[in-house]
């Protein structure tokens, strides 16, 4: 911008001529800020209208979004608390499931791998529980060696893990008590044909599929009827300073027919696989891009009619001076804080809708990164709203307003 | 610089539209007015009085002829520098107010200011003095609803002012106020025009306030009549 002529002292008017002061880049944009804030602020209705369309948006979009992590979560919350760094499976395995055996003797050969500091097997499989007032229902049982560390149940809200040390004593989810024919501490129930003895709970530990049970190694073997030398998964606890990746890569060298994953990458192998296995992905993408276009529409359509309210104003602003893209900063300081102001709202309401509907079955996950980039494209999405109210906008003649 | 002159117009056509729909609206007009000159504007309705403003105005642009202000050529302007030369020689009365509702008497006016260049604090000051010119200091922070017409049409004239353009025009200023108040902001506009040299050019075809012109000067048809 050119240089700034000193001005005349205020007080005394200078007299008339050529005003050859010009404004800078920051005087225009702070002085079309406070121009369109107030613009924004006195037309009170017009601005819950735009702000019901971005927290529209946030909030649909999160919820959709929130629950899909949280179905993705429940994919992969076994990977997750498993206590495994890297995981040895069946080769061709994409997610966690019921599936194909492997040799016990990939297990003997984890253990004396460099960098392994502890090994230990694990059945993974469906069961069968008939109830008392007959019916069965399925669980996703899991066997693991004691301590029961690796592999073993979390989040336990009754009983010891120690208890799996006791004969047919097993660990089943709380949350499922009911489903599974009003199950209390020492019910005994029949699994696969075998009396069990329920033992403790958990709460949460609700897969896509049944939930999670949990039986010591060798009730499990028997259970699922699985040969002494055959197991499902081998999982790896690396030693102290060694790095997953290593240890993976020398455990994939050392052994054929399984596949080694450290546990980021069966995360999101899994991740990989409901994205492009399964109908979730296009089903909550879509439902998010919804929102978002609702979003969009709404705020375009309301900077839009704002504009055309006050078009006699914009003209004015024309007339004495202001330029296109004066009228653009002032759209741009409104989208902005319209996209501040419903991302505040609508994160809040969602976080206590979220709040609302937690339970077992569903909890949406809101992280950061979810709340951090809804903000970003809210603001993206006001700003591209504000595109259809700044074409209407360089339509206006400065000769409009002396009609 | 030719500073004898500060509004210079020779030859002046304006066309609206084009083929069949073309209009022409000035015929070839010759105006002037010397720095510091009251000029009233008069004629019948759909003569070029608001068009011939608008060029002057550097609102609009003319279709052919010459236009000066204080000696520069602003016929020849792009599109894109005209926001410019308003800033820079114009001040505008509406025959509205044409205030911003949402702002306060003092920030319609600093506003202006600081597209001109000012910063905040001397803006703010420069508008309060205004608003003490035009007699209205007990209005600094009212809103134009909270005003009467007579009122927001003296704001209107404090804005024309602020900064000190060297041109200011009106577009029948008067049109919405009764005669007292249209006799008294015509008067104030007068006043401080003449007291800093501002070159004004009121359109108006109300008789009521023509004896206050140092001239007034007829159009008819996209012509000027003669003196
Ligand atoms: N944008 C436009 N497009 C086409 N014709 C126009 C346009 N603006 C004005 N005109 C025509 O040009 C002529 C002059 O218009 P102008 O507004 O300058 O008249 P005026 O003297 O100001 O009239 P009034 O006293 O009614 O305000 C009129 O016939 C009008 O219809
Ligand atoms: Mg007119």
């Amino acid at each position: 911008m050119s240089a700034v002529v000193p001005l005349p002292a205020p007080r005394q008017r200078r007299p008339a001529g050529p005003i050859n002061t010009r404004a800078t880049f920051r005087m225009r944009f702070s002085t079309m800020a406070v121009v369109g804030l107030r613009m924004m602020f006195h037309d009170k209705l017009k601005m819950f209208g735009t702000l019901a369309g971005v927290i529209f948006a946030t909030v649909l979009s999160n919820q959709q979004a929130g629950t899909f992590l949280g179905l993705i979560y429940k994919n992969v919350m076994f990977v997750e608390n498993a206590g495994a760094d890297v995981w040895i499976v069946p080769a061709n395995t994409e997610t966690i499931q019921a599936g194909k055996l492997v040799s016990d003797s990939n297990l003997m050969a984890a253990k004396v791998t460099p960098g392994v500091a502890e090994a230990a097997p694990i059945l993974f499989g469906n069961a069968v529980m008939s109830l008392p007032g007959g019916g069965s229902q399925p669980v996703t049982l899991v066997g693991a060696k004691a301590p029961w560390v690796l592999g073993g149940p979390w989040n336990i809200v009754q009983g010891e893990r120690e208890l799996l040390g006791r004969p047919d004593t097993m660990f089943f989810e709380d949350s499922d008590r009911e489903y599974l024919g009003n199950l209390n501490l020492r019910s005994v129930r029949e699994l696969n044909g075998h009396n069990v003895v329920a033992g403790g709970f958990t709460w949460g530990l609700l897969p896509f599929g049944p939930s999670y049970a949990f039986a010591d190694f060798d009730l499990a073997r028997s259970l699922l009827r699985v040969d002494n030398d055959q197991l499902h998964f081998v999982l790896v606890k690396v030693a102290p300073g060694a790095d997953p990746k290593d240890v993976r890569s020398r455990l994939q060298a050392a052994l054929t027919d399984v596949k080694v994953m450290t546990r980021a990458e069966y995360k999101s192998s899994i991740v990989r696989y409901v994205l492009t296995k399964t109908p979730i992905g296009i089903t909550f993408g879509t439902s998010t891009l919804f929102g978002l276009v609702v979003g969009l529409v709404i705020v375009s359509l309301s900077m839009f009619s704002a504009v055309v309210d006050n078009v006699r104003e914009f003209g004015t602003l024309k007339a004495i001076g202001a330029t296109n893209t004066d009228l653009a900063k002032l759209l741009f300081v409104q989208s902005v804080t319209y996209a501040v102001m419903g991302t505040l709202v609508g994160l809040f309401l969602v976080t206590r809708l979220a709040e609302g509907i937690r339970s077992a079955k569903l909890a949406l996950q809101l992280i950061p990164e979810l709340f951090i980039g809804t903000s970003v494209l809210m603001i993206g999405l006001c700003v591209f709203a504000s595109t259809l109210a700044l074409l209407r906008l360089r339509k206006v003649e400065p000769a409009m307003v002396f009609r | 610089m030719n500073q004898q002159v500060a509004v210079d117009v020779k030859n002046v056509t304006k066309t609206y539209g084009s083929g069949a729909t073309a209009y022409t609206a000035l015929k070839g007009v010759d105006f002037h007015a010397e720095p510091g000159e009251f000029v009233m504007l008069s004629g019948p309705s759909g003569s070029g009085k608001t068009t011939l403003l608008s060029i002057l105005g550097c609102v609009l642009s003319p279709s052919s002829g010459y236009v000066g202000l204080l000696g520069e050529d602003i016929s020849v302007a792009k599109e894109k520098d005209l926001p410019r030369l308003r800033l820079q020689y114009v001040g505008f009365v509406f025959q509205a107010h044409n205030l911003l509702a949402s702002l306060t008497a003092t920030e319609n006016i600093a506003m202006l200011l600081r597209l001109r260049g000012w910063d905040q604090k001397d803006a703010v000051k420069e508008a309060h003095h205004l608003l003490d010119q035009v007699d209205l200091s007990d209005k600094y922070h009212s809103r134009p609803g909270e005003l009467s017409g007579g009122q927001r049409q003296r704001v209107a004239i404090a804005r024309a002012l602020a900064g000190s353009p060297p041109v200011i025009l009106a577009d029948e200023p008067t049109a919405a106020l009764d005669a007292h108040n249209g006799l008294r902001i015509t008067e104030i506009l007068r006043e401080l025009a003449k007291e800093h040299g501002h070159t004004v050019v009121v359109v108006t075809h109300d008789n009521r306030i023509f004896h206050l012109g140092d001239r007034i000067v007829r159009i008819e048809d996209g012509l000027i009549l003669k003196e």
